[in-house]
């Protein structure tokens, strides 16, 4: 098998870069073992939302320079703030292509509402979790409903509403809680306190009973402005159904991200798959990248592990297989390992100082520091220090960044994906 | 004592990603969904069997819920397992039919047009309904005549002149029910220079494990490696596979559900497109005539268990005037023997529902699947022909030595 690019792993970042390369004419193959953390995300992309302490930063482009300055083994820092916004509205036009539209607050970050009711800084969003209108009426201390559906036991409305009360910005606000049901027609379906996310969602997506679940958000809303609701919205047909609620309740219907699998990532998951097939990218599922092997600086093939007979060939190689919780990384007891090419890992040695004794420690954890070490062209080091020069390294897999304190994962993921398909397509 | 080995129910994190992409759970209510039906309740199970609930027999085996998990967690094993493990042993005469295909191929050829005539007799196929809870809405497929085995006999002696030559485990489908696509595997692989043996096979299991009858699989899977162990002989032959459930039990389910030492034939087995697709890499490409068809290529499930899609899209990409359009990849709903069963009738058409509105808006001119299982589906739900990838390689070689071009 021979192809211009083969993509290990298929998250954000190794389909942000499959796009870019497959919309410039070469063949690509995507090959990804399980499903991405997408289906574990916010489906918002962050790209800096926290200053050190955890000060929240409201212009992340106003700051990037400073950031990148003062972090200059960063991913950022590789390719700088040019590309970093280029290829944010890059992925927000090839998501959009497919029907899903993605807002930012201009220049600036916005806040979604998490599980818990907390709020979180984030850059790019769905309709339904950030746009101006909602945003300004956001602003006049509207009335608020927190509904979920019976059953749903992912989600505490009560919970969000006490811890939002508590904020600042909303504690002027007059904020209500309820359930709604499942339609007549859908009870004792299935056994009711096993709903997920996913089961509702599907109800959903069948678009047919809208005008009943309106009846009830509007009576448990009252006369607030704004409905939140758990995001379950369907994953296929969530646009038309969002402006069928919203036009029926004359609310504005809010999702709130919920415990995995989260619908609000699906759909990102969900256009950009299906972004990379119009174009012609193949996408194997379902299996893992055992090894790969290098000759003279070069990755030579790669084999699977469903046909470990078989060399797969690629002019060029990315490795996107995520961190430790994708497997990209694999810690042990004393050590940590890239598994597919034995690349050089950067982590302090004392497993003691992996991590923070306090869960919660403002500085975060210096393993999520931990990752692949590249060069500013995101080539990656084999273990006896020389740069691979056809294989490429992008998203959750690099070092020096750390996703959570910094609030960066999502900006790393979209920008290095886009930044590696840059590379590779100034070399072919 | 809880068996230590298999434990890969231990790795699950309860995402619950799974079953967002069980096609069952998709359309009802009635399956709890991978998830639950095989980490959750596992756990349970091993303790005491009598947790065991009637839904797993929803499972239709399809093995998506392995491909979306994040942690390697061997989901429709263990729901194929429980099934067969703990579920009371009931004897089911219909079950019994539709998972023997060597018994019922064997039974069928033998009065080959005679059978097709009577089971497309609305009448027989209400008794079936009715005595045997096989649908009326779905039409058994058609038997040949004779066997392929059979009918290799005649053409045996040429093959021997190739001084490349592989073995062609043909699967039952091709010995009893379509030896064209038997006729076109050796059409192709001749005109790339390449003779084709047989060996002594029995069917691969995969109906007998999605009906429960685990022991009678093994036995078929332990006569099936003796027999290829004997064809390969101790050289590097290669095995080639026209079924893709039949590569996939040969290659997956015998060592992982079945248990099975298949360390001698492993590395030989290869799925027919990912033979044909290494030859055409070197050069061994045969003349191709360009067909100016729209095809639309649908992957069966166990063939991206596998990783094998890559394979296909390859070797149809190289087919000359021939232009491909692939399907979202989408389960159609039969799963062999399950969209036969009258109790899951509606749940198989409601999974292939998608898949058919997709083709059907494509308005291709040909339809391309590598199993058979799912042909008959596709063919019984839209006005398309489907063709195996080889068949359609068959149909642009020019000169077919079996005159088999349309
Ligand atoms: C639980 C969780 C929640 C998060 N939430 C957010 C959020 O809300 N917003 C945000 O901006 N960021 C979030 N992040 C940060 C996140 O890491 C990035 O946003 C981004 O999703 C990472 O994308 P990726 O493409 O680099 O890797 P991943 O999405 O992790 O994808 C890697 C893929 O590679 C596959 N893979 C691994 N090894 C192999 C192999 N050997 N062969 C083949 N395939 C392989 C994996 O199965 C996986 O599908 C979150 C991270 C986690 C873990
Ligand atoms: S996808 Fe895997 S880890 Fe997630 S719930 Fe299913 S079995 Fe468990
Ligand atoms: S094998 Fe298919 S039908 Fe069975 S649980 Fe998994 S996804 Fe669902």
């Amino acid at each position: 098998m021979n192809v211009d690019c083969i993509i290990i792993g298929g998250g954000i970042s190794g389909l942000t870069c499959g796009i870019r390369c497959a919309e410039n004419g070469l063949s690509c193959a995507i090959i990804s073992a399980g499903m991405n953390a997408l289906h574990f995300s916010s489906g918002s992309i962050d790209l800096l939302g926290f200053h050190p302490g955890k000060n929240i930063v409201f212009s992340p482009f106003d700051e990037l320079n400073d950031f990148i300055h003062s972090h200059p083994r960063h991913p950022y820092s590789k390719y700088g703030r040019n590309v970093i916004e280029m290829a944010l509205s890059y992925f927000g036009d090839q998501v959009n292509l497919k029907g899903l539209e993605l807002f930012s607050n201009k220049q600036n970050n916005h806040f979604h509402v998490t599980s818990l009711g907390t709020l979180k800084p984030s850059f790019l969003s769905q309709k339904s979790v950030f746009n101006q209108h909602i945003m300004e009426a956001f602003q006049n201390n509207p009335g608020i409903a927190i509904i979920n559906m019976e059953g749903f036991r992912d989600f505490y409305p009560e919970v969000v509403a006490s811890n939002l009360k508590k904020n600042s910005l909303f504690n002027r606000c007059k904020i209500v809680t309820g359930s709604i049901q499942l339609p007549d027609s859908m009870t004792g379906l299935k056994n009711n306190c096993n709903l997920r996310s996913i089961d509702i969602s599907r109800i959903f997506d069948m678009g047919s009973h809208i005008d009943e679940i309106a009846d009830q958000i509007k009576k448990i809303a009252g006369n607030s402005k704004i409905a939140g609701i758990p995001a379950f919205l369907g994953i296929y047909n969530s646009g038309n159904i969002l402006s069928r609620l919203c036009d029926l309740t004359g609310l504005f219907i809010y999702e709130i991200p919920t415990l995995p699998p989260s619908i609000l990532g699906m759909r990102l998951d969900n256009a950009l798959k299906s972004r990379f097939a119009d174009l012609g990218g193949v996408y194997i599922a379902g299996d893992r990248v055992k090894k790969g092997y290098i000759k003279n600086n070069r990755v030579d093939y790669i084999i699977t592990q469903n046909n470990p007979d078989t060399h797969l060939t690629g002019t060029f190689y990315v490795l996107a297989t995520g961190s430790f919780f994708s497997g990209g990384m694999i810690s042990e007891s004393e050590s940590i390992k890239e598994p597919v090419f034995d690349l050089i890992v950067e982590y302090t040695k004392n497993r003691k100082t992996w991590y923070s004794h306090d869960f919660f420690h403002p500085a975060g954890h210096p393993f999520f520091n931990f990752g692949v070490n590249t060069n500013d062209q995101l080539n990656p080091f084999d273990n006896s220090g020389k740069t691979i020069k056809n294989l490429y390294c992008s998203g959750a897999i690099l070092s020096h960044y750390d996703p959570v304190t910094e609030g960066t994962g999502g900006g790393v993921a979209v920008s290095s994906g886009y930044y590696a398909a840059d590379r590779i397509l100034n070399h072919s | 004592m809880i068996n230590l080995e298999n434990i890969s129910f231990d790795h699950c994190i309860k995402c619950t990603v799974c079953t967002a992409y069980c096609p069952v759970a998709r359309v009802t209510h009635l399956y709890p969904g991978p998830k639950q039906s095989g980490p959750d309740t596992e756990r349970l199970r091993i303790k005491n069997p009598n947790l065991l609930d009637e839904s797993l027999k929803y499972c239709n085996n399809c093995k998506r819920c392995e491909i979306a998990c994040p942690s390697d967690v061997k989901i429709a094993d263990i729901i194929q397992n429980a099934k067969w493990k703990y579920s009371p042993k009931k004897f089911r005469l219909r079950d019994m039919l539709l998972s023997h295909t060597d018994l019922t191929g064997r039974i069928a050829t033998f009065a080959g047009p005679v059978f097709n005539f009577f089971t497309r007799l609305f009448p027989v196929k209400r008794l079936l309904d009715f005595f045997l809870n096989i649908s009326s809405k779905k039409t058994l497929p058609e038997y040949a005549r004779g066997t392929f085995h059979h009918w290799f006999n005649s053409c045996r002696s040429t093959q021997e002149d190739y001084d490349t030559r592989v073995v062609y485990f043909h699967g039952c489908y091709v010995n009893y029910n379509d030896h064209e696509l038997g006729k076109d595997v050796l059409c192709v692989l001749n005109a790339m220079n390449i003779g084709v043996t047989l060996t002594n096979e029995k069917c691969c299991g995969v109906p007998l494990i999605a009906n429960s009858f685990l022991s009678k699989a093994r036995r078929n899977a332990a006569y099936n490696i003796k027999s290829l162990e004997k064809s390969i002989g101790g050289t590097n032959r290669k095995v080639v596979v026209s079924s893709s459930s039949c590569t996939f039990a040969l290659k997956h389910e015998y060592p992982n559900l079945l248990e099975m030492d298949t360390s001698t034939i492993s590395s030989h087995i290869e799925y027919i497109t990912s033979y044909i697709c290494k030859q055409f890499l070197q050069k061994n490409i045969p003349d191709m005539k360009p067909l100016n068809l729209t095809a639309a290529y649908h992957s069966p499930c166990h063939l991206e268990r596998m990783g094998g899609v890559i394979y296909s899209v390859e070797v149809l990409k190289r087919i000359p005037g021939l232009e491909l359009k692939l399907l979202h990849s989408e389960c159609c709903g039969i799963s062999g023997t399950y969209g036969f069963k009258k109790e899951f009738e509606q749940i198989a058409q409601d999974i292939g529902n998608d898949l058919f509105r997709q083709i059907k808006s494509l308005q291709p001119d040909i339809v391309i699947t590598d199993c058979e299982t799912c042909k008959w589906q596709i063919e019984m739900n839209t006005p398309y022909e489907v063709l195996h990838p080889v068949s359609v390689i068959a149909r642009a070689l020019s000169g077919n030595k079996f005159d088999l071009t349309v």
